[in-house]
């Protein structure tokens, strides 16, 4: 079992809209997702994911249906919207911009 | 704005919205179980349990969810009424008496408030009021009359200001629609008149200009209350006669229901007013009212008046030598309200301070309520409640007693609104005020500030964390706590400082009230009766008839059996009704350009004098001597003599009356001692005419009786009846409760004032009380301990008055400051009383801290009877 990592604060947002950024999921398909992209080093508690998902769908980032999921049961879909697609593109930069300047000081001596 | 109609959505269908969650959450442990199952072998029982765990908490994933919706405050406010009502519930005492003390604070706001809104906030009922205008004769700031025919003319001729103008004359006449005839207050009235006011008739028309035309057939409008009750209908009104003053009219329209009280005439018939020729610039019998035109400002109608004036004084300087006279115009509403405004600025200011009274009172339980139940709410926190969560559930607790004492202070507001109707006609237009919902939202937002207030002082403790030690020690040690008894002690010195100068308003219109029960009215009212008379133009056409008729009449009355004495005067003593006349002394003219000396003028016979028992202190009275056609003779009072005739005895003293220099001069016979026309707050002066020389139509008959006046009545009715089946005889009666009916504005006033300073008092009492009360109680031990070292009953007990009134002393000294401050509000209603009359304000300090020493002796006594081993074994 690979060595979990706690999550900076912050940060989940940002991968939750990434995990969308494919297609929509259900709330278990994305913690699964988050999984396996970060090769099981980030596993979200639900405590913490649920209320992300409705904080985000509160600020109109990712919207809500109900579908049938491939297990072929009711399941409540999460997708993205325009707006999350943007919220995205721009957490993604600054996030970008912020771990490199970590490195940067890091690498300094 | 989608995130607010999410959360209200959210908010709504909050049943719905928590079963999906509870759904994707079952998924969620469904889908992990099953996965778990196929990657790990796991049995679906062990692969379930694991999901479960890995889920976490199911409550603290529903908490954190909510507050993630954002309703969670709602849902807490909800859950926190819930948790106010049943903790209020349990205490039932102080739940019921916190809002009864805010609804007596509440109630009394809300029915002033009511009665400001309906009366100075509120529009007349007329199309545009703020341009309707009445028009006065003025000489002076303050000294402001009538106007006259030629007045009239002259602004209906030549202003440029007014869209229209109208007169009213005001007269009370016997009236009939066929049956007996009665007394009513009639105003006649010119066609401009209801042009100006603008209401438009229900039936029929109002009166028009050829109304107004000397010679047109007799006419009148009439309410439609009058046209229901007298006339068969409102609709069959029109057409009728009625007979006003002798001469029958015909009904040419009805106004619309609810107008009765037109301009501030209060009257049901409206006959035309046909102005005769002007020969002279008097008699100002009329009043005016116009309508300002379309954006002519209330300045620029009275330079407008000001050059017609001018021209007025020139065309007519030789009998009305005042120049100073103008004619002046005031808004329509000032002249309706009059003092209504400053008294209820008085009254508002009485019902705040009771209310900030009960405010401090109720804020003041609850400091006691809230240290009461520090462990409660300490073990609440321990349990992890925020601070804030505390708080918030002790504003809720106090907000929801505000609203249960707005709920209960409506029910006080309507008491409290008939209480001022009875005031009657210090307040015009109160009849009209209702508790609308502008009142009961009033009431509501009252009830809930003051919850809030009352919320401030719990919390601040609270959040200074005194509930902290609650846990260590009893319930009592936090609540008699230095800080919060310091705040109780604040709390009832203010209550001190609102409740003095309330009382100090209640003592002095007291005060007032009671001087002028004690003036002498100047005549001996006890065993008289009087009937009023108006004789019917008619009837009794010239001199002659009126005359022969005053003389029989007396002679009649004075036979009748129970009757001692009996006179006739055209005035009644102690109302506000004398008519005023101007005059100037032959050897001491005023200056060219002034104004003349005005003074009450009656008519009066010598019997008036003997009847009322007014006494003659020089020269003569009235003799058959003094008729028509003799030299014109007068009596004045002795207060007349002590203003215009200083210089030199009044006897035989000549003057000019009502500015007419051609007319044979009047020659002063006699002086009597003063009786006050004027109300009895008023002044003495007067001058009687002989009634031979007055062609008086309208008088009050005076006949002293042997027994009980009330008794004899009828007999002098039936005497008067015999003489002219045809007169009105209603308004007649005892005269004493009617001259001390006069007194009743100003009864009214003191006693509504005296009830409100009485509830201030009450509630700073049982504020102290209650304060003192606890004090003894959390402080048994300590009391205990210093009866057993030795300390003895006296000693207890004034240390604890000593506690109670270091609070009390305080408050009272700076209600004395704010007493005094505040006290020239009422100068304008006193008589004969200091605005800061020290007897009063000492009289009531007194007062006040004797309330409070009886307040504080209840619990000292009971400190005093602490027994000092039960109080230590206690703890």
């Amino acid at each position: 079992m690979p060595e979990r990592a706690e999550l900076l604060q912050g940060t989940l947002d940002l991968l939750i809209l990434k995990s969308l950024v494919v297609g929509p999921l259900h709330g278990w398909g994305i913690s699964k997702r988050l999984r396996q992209m970060s090769s099981d080093i980030f596993d979200v508690g639900q405590g913490s994911l649920y209320p992300a998902l409705y904080r985000l769908e509160d600020r109109g980032l990712i919207s809500a249906s109900w579908g049938i999921s491939e297990e072929g049961r009711r399941a409540k879909f999460y997708a993205l919207t325009p707006a999350g697609r943007r919220e995205f593109a721009a957490e993604r930069a600054q996030w970008r911009r912020f771990a490199s300047t970590v490195e940067l000081v890091l690498r300094a001596n | 704005m989608p995130s607010l109609w999410r959360r209200l959505r959210a908010l709504f269908a909050r049943a719905r919205i928590e079963r999906e969650m509870r759904e994707e959450m079952r998924q969620h442990v469904d889908l992990e179980a099953a996965e778990l199952a196929r990657t790990r072998g796991l049995a679906a029982s062990e692969a379930r349990r694991q999901a479960l765990i890995a889920f976490g908490g199911v409550a603290r994933f529903e908490e954190e969810h909510r507050d993630a919706r954002g309703t969670r405050w709602l849902e807490d406010f909800a859950r926190d009424l819930r948790y106010a009502a049943r903790s209020l519930a349990r205490s039932p005492a102080f739940t019921l008496s916190a809002a009864a003390v805010l609804a007596l604070g509440i109630g009394s706001t809300t029915a002033i408030f009511s009665a400001v809104d309906a009366v100075v906030i509120a529009r007349l009922p007329y199309p545009h009021d703020e341009q309707l205008v009445r028009i006065f004769e003025q000489n002076a700031p303050g000294h402001r009359w009538n106007i006259s025919n030629a007045d009239f003319l002259a602004v209906d001729a030549e202003q440029r200001s007014f869209s229209a103008v109208g007169s009213m004359r005001y007269g009370e006449v016997a009236i009939s629609t066929g049956g007996d005839p009665r007394r009513a207050v009639v105003v006649r009235a010119t066609s401009g008149f209801f042009r100006a006011i603008g209401v438009l008739a229900e039936h029929g028309r109002l009166l028009e200009p050829r109304d107004d035309v000397r010679g047109a057939p007799n006419v009148l409008v009439v309410t439609h209350e009058f046209a229901e009750h007298e006339l068969g209908g409102a609709a069959a009104a029109v057409g009728k006669s009625v007979t006003v003053d002798g001469a029958a009219a015909t009904v040419v329209g009805v106004l619309p229901p609810g107008y009765r009280d037109l301009a501030g005439a209060r009257t049901d018939l409206w006959p035309s007013l046909q102005l005769e020729t002007p020969t002279r610039r008097g008699p100002f019998q009329n009043a005016m009212v116009a309508r300002l035109k379309e954006g002519v400002s209330l300045a620029a109608a009275r330079g407008d008046l000001s050059a017609i004036s001018r021209r007025l004084t020139e065309r007519w300087s030789a009998d009305f030598p005042d120049t100073l006279a103008r004619l002046t115009p005031y808004t329509l509403r000032s002249v309706i309200l009059r003092d209504a405004p400053r008294t209820l600025s008085i009254f508002s200011a009485a019902v705040l301070m009771v209310l900030l009274i009960a405010v401090a009172n109720v804020a003041s339980l609850m400091l006691v309520r809230v240290a009461g139940r520090s462990r409660e709410l300490t073990l609440r926190a321990v349990l992890g409640a925020s601070s804030g969560r505390i708080a918030r559930l002790l504003i809720t607790e106090s907000v929801a007693v505000g609203a249960l004492g707005a709920v209960l202070g409506i029910a006080c507001a309507w008491v409290v609104l008939h209480a001022l109707a009875w005031i009657g006609p210090v307040i015009p237009r109160l009849a009209e005020v209702t508790l609308d919902a502008r009142a009961v939202g009033f009431a509501a937002l009252v009830g809930i500030a003051a919850g809030a207030i009352i919320a401030v002082q719990p919390v601040a403790v609270l959040l200074r964390g005194a509930p902290a030690s609650a846990l260590r020690g009893g319930d009592r040690e936090v609540g008699a706590g230095r800080g919060t008894h310091a705040l109780r002690g604040a709390l009832v010195s203010t209550q001190f400082a609102l409740a003095l100068p309330l009382l100090a308003g209640a003592g002095l219109l007291l005060n007032s009230f009671l001087r002028l029960e004690r003036v002498d009215a100047g005549f001996d009212a006890s065993p008289l009766l009087y009937v009023h008379l108006s004789l019917p133009r008619g009837a009794y056409a010239d001199d002659a008839a009126i005359n022969t008729f005053w003389t029989r009449a007396i002679a009649r009355v004075r036979e009748t059996p129970g009757i001692v004495d009996a006179g006739v005067s055209g005035e009644m003593p102690g109302e506000m009704s004398g008519d005023f006349d101007n005059f100037d002394l032959l050897d001491r003219p005023v200056p060219p350009g002034t104004s003349e000396p005005t003074t009450v003028a009656a008519p009066a016979d010598a019997g008036f004098f003997t009847a009322t028992r007014v006494p003659l202190l020089e020269g003569r009275l009235f003799t058959e001597g003094d008729s028509a056609n003799a030299p014109p003779v007068i009596i004045v009072s002795r207060s007349w003599v002590r203003r215009f005739s200083r210089d030199r005895p009044a006897l035989g003293r000549q003057i000019f009356q009502g500015g007419c220099r051609t007319c044979p001069p009047t020659t002063i016979v006699g002086v009597v001692g003063d009786v006050r026309f004027q109300g009895l707050a008023g002044e003495g002066d007067a001058m009687y005419n002989p009634t031979a020389q007055s062609r008086m139509r309208d008088a009050n008959l005076f006949a002293r009786t042997s027994g009980d006046p009330a008794r004899e009545v009828e007999r002098v009715r039936g005497a008067l009846r015999s003489l002219d089946p045809a007169l009105a005889l209603d308004d007649a009666g005892p005269l004493e409760p009617r001259v001390r009916g006069t007194l009743a504005p100003q009864r009214h006033l003191a006693t509504l004032l005296g009830g409100f300073a009485i509830a201030a008092v009450v509630l700073a009492a049982v504020g102290i009380f209650g304060m003192l009360s606890y004090l003894v109680e959390s402080r048994r031990r300590e009391i205990g301990v210093r009866v057993a070292l030795g300390a003895r009953r006296p000693e207890v007990i004034a240390m604890i008055l000593r506690r109670g009134m270091a609070f009390a002393v305080p408050g009272a000294a700076l209600g004395l400051a704010a007493a005094l401050l505040s006290g020239r509000w009422l100068a304008g209603v006193l008589y004969d009383v200091g605005s800061a009359d020290p007897a009063t304000l000492i009289g009531v300090t007194l007062v006040l801290l004797l309330v409070a020493l009886v307040a504080c002796w209840l619990p000292a006594r009971r400190a005093a009877g602490v027994a000092p081993m039960v109080a230590l074994r206690e703890e």
